[in-house]
């Protein structure tokens, strides 16, 4: 288990503050946040890169705030992989072993199960210069995971590769931690990444951690704007809320939208997040009795591999973007939809005060 | 290490001016170099050359020469590789400073780095040093001394450049992986920084060799003792001895061909 209780460092302007967090044994946790947020230099915190100007870390029960990086049993894959170059991929992949004066029947047993693994056997002999991403990434695991470390820290260990192979090498990386058992944290700025992969997720900005839950309590509740904003979950809207027996009835422009949820103490002015991919579009009329049902004109159209992102105007000013199937990909800017939710895809964030 | 392609692209007319100017450029130089060697040797008759390989005098200076300049490569980069890792790595207050200072005796003329040693074995320190048997003015391991602080910064400058061209991460997977820094150093750092500290090895050797100018304000031209081959140039060259001294300079050509050559031959055959 990683145990980080009231963790602080600073560089230059910026700053981890006060920032702590349990991980569970044989968690995949995935620290989430954009570029600059601290993710990178968080991690390297844990990897004893960084020395810490307050709080903790507990790695299995040991406190290892203060200890080097070879004393923390951890396995680290930056975010290039940072093969050495002048070094052969079985040098590379043995370099922790031979570090530690390991015996050579030794290195040979444990070189020969990981590579069997991570099926990368044939590349042993290779020269690092001219791995493909994917190769290049499994060897650095490999190196990685040789040395059997308590925890796998891994630095967007995805984003050197193309778009078509990153699905699935973070399904493969899912699956090796699941085999292994390994603790991993992996620091991210990519959502489907962070779906495939995370038990819970963490999401960081400017050095704090913002909110911490399992990846469909964090992408369906954000616990801000700026967190709903920064995971584009959808529409971000303002409206004026009122309680009404069990709903809340919010008046958003000229028309009044439902929502679940707890009533509020008195009317206000209220930030809420409708995600895109709990709107119904059609292009016929749904049952006009029912709630939450809005119609307006397509702006635009975004083809978005297996569903079209439509952007369309409820009232001037207005602009709601919802996924629609394939088909709409071929409907022309300029017409009419309607859009239908439920209740409960409306989550309020917070007043506006 | 980077792979240089030799690919070429189609290229048009202007492409073609392109390559004339470079390729004008890079022949003209070396053609005026291998001129002006051409010259010195055709100029230099038998005479002069027996002359020159029969003098004890002549054997001593190319002797000491080499012992001279070959032990200050071994001090130089004895110094230049923690220097130039440390400037790479390390950021501690006034290193914009310290980097401006290590380049100082490269703008320097090589004759005030003479004057100045001749007037720090003036103070208390130069004074107590001297008394104690660590003496260097006027005796050859002034030689050395002038040679390490003329051709030091050639070696630090291109050692350091090496560093910085290694991604730091790559010691730091290494501190991960169970190396200490001692480790991390040795194992990583310091193989990948191999052509570089080669090249400066070069540069610094090239520079120690060739100086003149301090040594004759520090340590003279003492016949013997003292002399070196580019004091006997100029030792040859002043009492009349013109076809002597170019063939002394031939010969600090050839060694330093030699040298050069076999040197990078050594260091760089890794890369291949």
């Amino acid at each position: 288990m990683i145990n980080i209780t009231h963790l602080s460092y600073g560089v230059g302007d910026f700053q981890i503050h006060d920032l702590s967090l349990k991980i569970a044994d044989g968690e995949y946790f995935v620290i989430l946040g954009k570029p600059g947020s601290g993710k990178s230099i968080f991690l390297e915190c844990l990897c004893g890169l960084n020395r810490v100007s307050d709080g903790t870390i507990e790695i299995a029960g040991v406190d290892v705030t203060y200890a080097e990086p070879k004393d923390r049993s951890i396995g680290y894959v930056p975010q290039d992989y940072a093969l050495f170059p002048t070094k052969s991929v079985r040098s590379n992949i043995t370099f922790g072993l031979r570090v530690k004066s390991m015996p050579a029947d030794e290195i040979e047993s444990r070189l020969d199960s990981i590579t069997e693994f991570l099926n990368i056997k044939h590349l042993l002999a290779r020269s690092v210069y001219g791995l493909s991403g994917g190769e290049r990434q499994k060897v650095a695991l490999a190196r990685a995971l040789i040395i059997q470390p308590k925890i796998l820290l891994l630095d967007e260990p995805v984003s050197a590769l193309d778009e078509a192979t990153r699905e699935s090498v973070c399904m493969e990386l899912k699956h090796i931690q699941q085999e292994t058992g390994t603790t991993t944290v992996h620091v991210s700025h990519n959502f489907e990444e962070t779906r495939i992969v995370a038990d819970r997720v963490g999401v960081l900005r400017s050095g704090s951690l913002v909110q911490i839950g399992t990846p469909d309590e964090v992408f369906d509740h954000p616990a801000d704007a700026d967190v709903a904003s920064f995971l584009r979950v959808g529409n971000i809207l303002k409206g004026y809320a009122e309680a009404e027996g069990e709903k809340i009835r919010i008046a958003v422009g000229n028309t009044i939208w439902v929502a679940n949820g707890a009533n509020p103490e008195s009317s206000r002015e209220v930030e809420f997040v409708l995600p895109s991919r709990d709107i119904f579009v059609s292009l016929d009329s749904p049952d006009t009795n029912s709630e939450n049902v809005l119609t307006g004109n397509i702006v635009s159209v975004l083809p978005r591999g297996p569903v079209v992102r439509i952007a369309v105007e409820v009232e001037p000013g207005l602009i709601i973007d919802a996924l629609a199937p394939p088909a709409f990909s071929r409907i022309s800017s300029g017409t009419e939809v309607y859009l239908s939710f439920p209740a409960s895809a409306i989550h309020i964030l917070d007043a506006i005060k | 290490m980077i792979q240089r392609s030799r690919k070429m692209p189609v290229r048009g007319f202007k492409s073609h001016l392109f390559s004339i100017w470079v390729m004008f450029a890079l022949f003209l130089f070396v053609g005026f170099a291998v001129l002006l060697i051409i010259l010195d040797i055709a100029y230099v008759d038998r005479e002069a050359f027996h002359e020159a390989l029969s003098s004890p005098e002549i054997w001593a200076s190319a002797k000491l020469s080499v012992i001279s300049s070959v032990t200050t490569v071994v001090i130089c980069m004895f110094f230049a590789i923690p220097m130039g890792y440390a400037l790479s790595r390390y950021r501690f207050p006034a290193h914009t400073l310290v980097d401006s200072i290590v380049d100082i005796p490269i703008i320097f003329p090589p004759l005030i780095i003479g004057l100045s040693l001749l007037i720090f074995f003036q103070t208390g320190f130069g004074n107590w040093l001297e008394k104690h048997g660590i003496e260097f003015v006027y005796q050859p391991a002034g030689i050395v001394l002038c040679q390490f602080l003329t051709a030091a910064s050639f070696g630090i400058r291109t050692v350091n450049t090496a560093f910085d061209r290694i991604d730091p991460r790559l010691e730091h997977v290494a501190l991960t992986l169970g190396c200490t820094q001692w480790g991390a150093f040795f194992r990583i750092a310091l193989p990948m920084a191999r052509n570089g500290i080669v090249a400066g090895a070069i540069l610094t050797w090239a520079r120690a060799f060739g100086i003149f100018g301090p040594l004759m304000v520090f340590v003279g031209a003492v016949r013997m003792r003292t002399e070196v081959l580019p004091t006997t140039i100029y030792l040859e060259q002043s009492i009349g001895h013109i076809e002597v001294a170019l063939a002394v300079a031939v010969m600090m050509i050839a060694i330093a061909i030699a040298a050069l050559v076999s040197i990078r031959l050594l260091g760089l055959r890794y890369e291949s």
